[in-house]
């Protein structure tokens, strides 16, 4: 003879083993792939954020992709291209545009609404990267800047030269000779000119100090007007105080002199400070270099969170960006800097040398262009600062001709 | 009978050879018959429906001036890598050949840049050649033969005369294994009877030796030409093709516009016109060896 108590256990555990896999079917599955560019443990710190994320919203579950950062932009767009791309992602702000033209995501302007999502919340040129054709297809994830100098104290006390001079170019360029002495292999300044991405924020951000831009409202090439043309002349002359084979110079082999004590001055994004607290080198930081009289402005990089249009959780994918770029939440799962202010101040406070500086000039930096062909119109930029590099054309002409190749993209 | 047994005989051979035939269609040359028909369309990642423009594509690329310099360049790149590779291999095969005494360290040793990764040889010879800390500046400062350290991949001038020489530190290995398997089948009764007759070590070299080796020295050229011509990872990791595409060749090319930038027309295109290339100067090889047996039998 069964119980009635026993017979009302057997039901309930009949109900449950047959309800959970109901409920196991109705939960969100969300894809979301970022890469990493640094040696900070990140996919450990997203790991944790998402438990966070999964257990404020259980009704949600998140894979989380970390690709290392040389892998991420093939795999990425390989994967979109065949339609097997994620939910959410994090993509390269100069990614940002194109991706919006190809049709490859959401346009986030409604779906913000009455979400704590808000330009305010974020670095105005982080926001900026983030908008194309005057809708907003993006969220900013994480920032840092091209470039800040960091400087060996050492190198600038024999030469004899006060570091904070550098600010200004006129500054840098009196302090460069006297840092650099190619007989004992010293220089004073690392700069690029390779094919790569290098020299192309670097000279971006002499140009938009100058007050300059690359394009100007219409999307024209503004490389030959005069803040342009006098930041890539400073540019060239600054080159003569730099180590030799500059032509194929990526920023790596500057970090190594620096390291080793033989580079006064280093171009980096913030990111460089944890590697240079490894070292023995005396350093400090600096904002970059602007005109007397005028303030240093930086090229932004960093990444946007952007949703797909092939994803079927747009609601979900939407609170999960919400969640990641936080004000508590946006410092734990970044590498680089958070791109959310109120984040990025405490995350610079806690982790950064001279935090109140790094905001400013994050506050200040302007992003890439924002075209749907900027991998052109960097390649294009590449070449023209090897063309008055290597000499084979001068600035201005190596300039127009850079001009006439984007203008006709 | 007899007809239609050697019939069923014929199909059971095609039965045989139609899994490794399809299987060679499906997974080669489908993928060259798709390449060339994508090159007939504009398509990039910002406009993914592909847009039938026919040989437009070839046009610009035919009038851009970057085309003729990787042209140019693919074949100083091909020729120079093939010449140094096969002469310094064969020389080395030849010593390899003697009975010189540690003779299997020595060949293991040889062997050794050919067994390393391309990407590996390419960083390491990136240190080799850096103008600051790398070991080829030290050396030559140190016999007074340069008095400031030279930019190897940086000067246009000399940046593809660099990577070519470690193209070919790399791969002479494989030219002198091939070699030394050549030397050591030729006739040891055909250089007795020289000697016998009074010729000398280079004599000898020139009318037994060479000879006996040509066929498989013209297979070692076809096969290095095919090899280097299609070499990406040594160019890519030490200039990127730069500077001012002094050292861009077609593979770096196609990778850039593909990869780099999307625009998987154009590297379609590219990828069409390299391998069009390539057919021909295998073909003008294959020519020169046909008409040159032909002269040596007349």
């Amino acid at each position: 003879m069964i119980s009635r108590k026993t017979l009302s256990v057997a039901v309930l555990s009949a109900g449950t083993m047959l309800a959970a896999p109901v409920a196991h079917a109705e939960q969100i599955v969300l894809k979301f792939w970022d890469n990493q560019q640094t040696e900070s443990g990140l996919s450990v710190f997203q790991q944790e954020a998402v438990k966070r994320f999964e257990e404020e919203n259980p009704d949600i579950k998140v894979e989380v992709t970390t690709i290392p950062y040389p892998e991420y932009q093939q795999r990425l767009l390989t994967a979109v291209q065949a339609g097997n791309g994620p939910d959410v992602s994090t993509v390269d702000q100069i990614w940002n545009a194109a991706f919006a033209e190809a049709g490859a995501i959401l346009s986030l302007d409604d779906m913000i609404e009455g979400t704590s999502i808000s330009g305010d919340a974020f670095f105005p040129g982080a926001w900026e990267s983030a908008n194309y054709n005057g809708n907003l297809w993006g969220v900013p994830f994480n920032v840092d800047v091209w470039f800040f100098a960091f400087v060996n104290k050492d190198l600038f006390e024999e030469a004899g030269v006060d570091p904070a001079t550098i600010s200004t170019w006129e500054g840098l360029e009196a302090a460069a000779p006297k840092l650099t002495d190619p007989a004992t292999g010293r220089y004073a300044i690392g700069l690029t000119g390779n094919k790569s991405e290098y020299p192309v924020v670097m000279t971006n951000s002499l140009i938009y100090s100058n007050g300059g831009t690359v394009l100007d409202e219409n999307g024209k090439c503004a490389l030959t007007q005069p803040e342009a043309i006098e930041a890539l002349e400073y540019y060239k002359r600054m080159a003569e105080y730099a180590p030799a084979g500059i032509l194929n110079a990526p920023n790596e082999p500057m970090r190594e002199l620096f390291l080793n004590g033989t580079l006064a001055i280093e171009l980096w994004p913030a990111l460089e400070q944890p590697a240079l607290e490894k070292s023995e080198i005396d350093w400090d930081v600096y904002a970059g270099f602007a005109p007397e009289g005028k303030t240093a402005v930086g090229t932004f990089g960093g990444w946007n969170l952007v949703v797909y249009k092939g994803t079927e959780h747009q609601e979900a994918a939407l609170k999960f960006v919400e969640f990641m770029t936080r004000e508590d939440v946006n410092g734990d799962v970044v590498d680089l800097i958070p791109a959310n202010v109120n984040a990025a101040s405490t995350f610079l406070q806690e982790n950064r040398a001279k935090p109140d500086m790094m905001l400013e000039h994050l506050n200040n930096a302007k992003p890439r262009p924002l075209s749907t062909q900027y991998l052109q119109v960097s390649e294009i930029q590449q070449n023209m600062v090897q063309n008055f590099l290597s000499g084979s054309a001068s600035v201005s002409d190596a300039a127009a001709a850079a001009c006439a190749a984007i203008d006709g993209l | 009978m007899r007809s239609s047994k050697r019939n069923s005989e014929l199909w059971i051979a095609f039965g045989f050879m139609m899994p490794a035939a399809i299987l060679v269609s499906v997974l080669m040359y489908w993928p060259m018959v798709d390449t060339f028909r994508e090159s007939l369309f504009a398509s990039s990642f910002i406009n993914p429906t592909p847009e039938y423009v026919g040989f437009e594509t070839y046009r610009r690329i035919l009038a851009d001036p970057v085309f003729w310099q990787i042209l140019r360049n693919s074949v100083v790149w091909t020729m120079g890598v093939v010449l140094l590779q096969n002469v310094v291999g064969f020389f080395i095969a030849l010593l390899l050949n003697q009975q010189l005494p540690g003779q299997g360290i020595l060949r293991s040793l040889v062997l050794l840049p050919w067994v390393l990764p391309g990407v590996v040889v390419a960083i390491l010879w990136r240190f080799m050649y850096d103008p600051q800390l790398g070991l080829v500046n030290s050396f030559l400062m140190r016999f007074g033969a340069i008095d400031r350290g030279i930019g190897w991949l940086a000067e246009p001038s000399i940046a593809m005369a660099a990577v070519i020489f470690v193209a070919f530190w790399k791969g002479f290995p494989f030219s002198t294994v091939i070699f030394l398997a050549a030397l050591q089948n030729v006739d040891k009764e055909q250089i007795e009877a020289a000697k016998v007759d009074g010729a000398g070590p280079v004599r000898r070299l020139i009318d037994v030796v060479i000879p006996a080796i040509a066929p498989v020295a013209a297979v070692n050229v076809l096969l290095t030409t095919i090899l280097t011509f299609n070499y990406f990872d040594i160019i890519y990791v030490l200039t990127r093709g730069g500077p001012l595409n002094k050292t861009a060749i077609f593979p770096t090319r196609i990778y850039e516009v593909g990869f780099g930038q999307f625009r998987f027309g154009e590297a379609a295109a590219y990828g069409t016109i390299s391998v069009l290339v390539l057919v021909l100067v295998v073909a003008s090889l294959m020519m020169f060896r046909f008409f040159g047996y032909k002269e040596v039998r007349s």
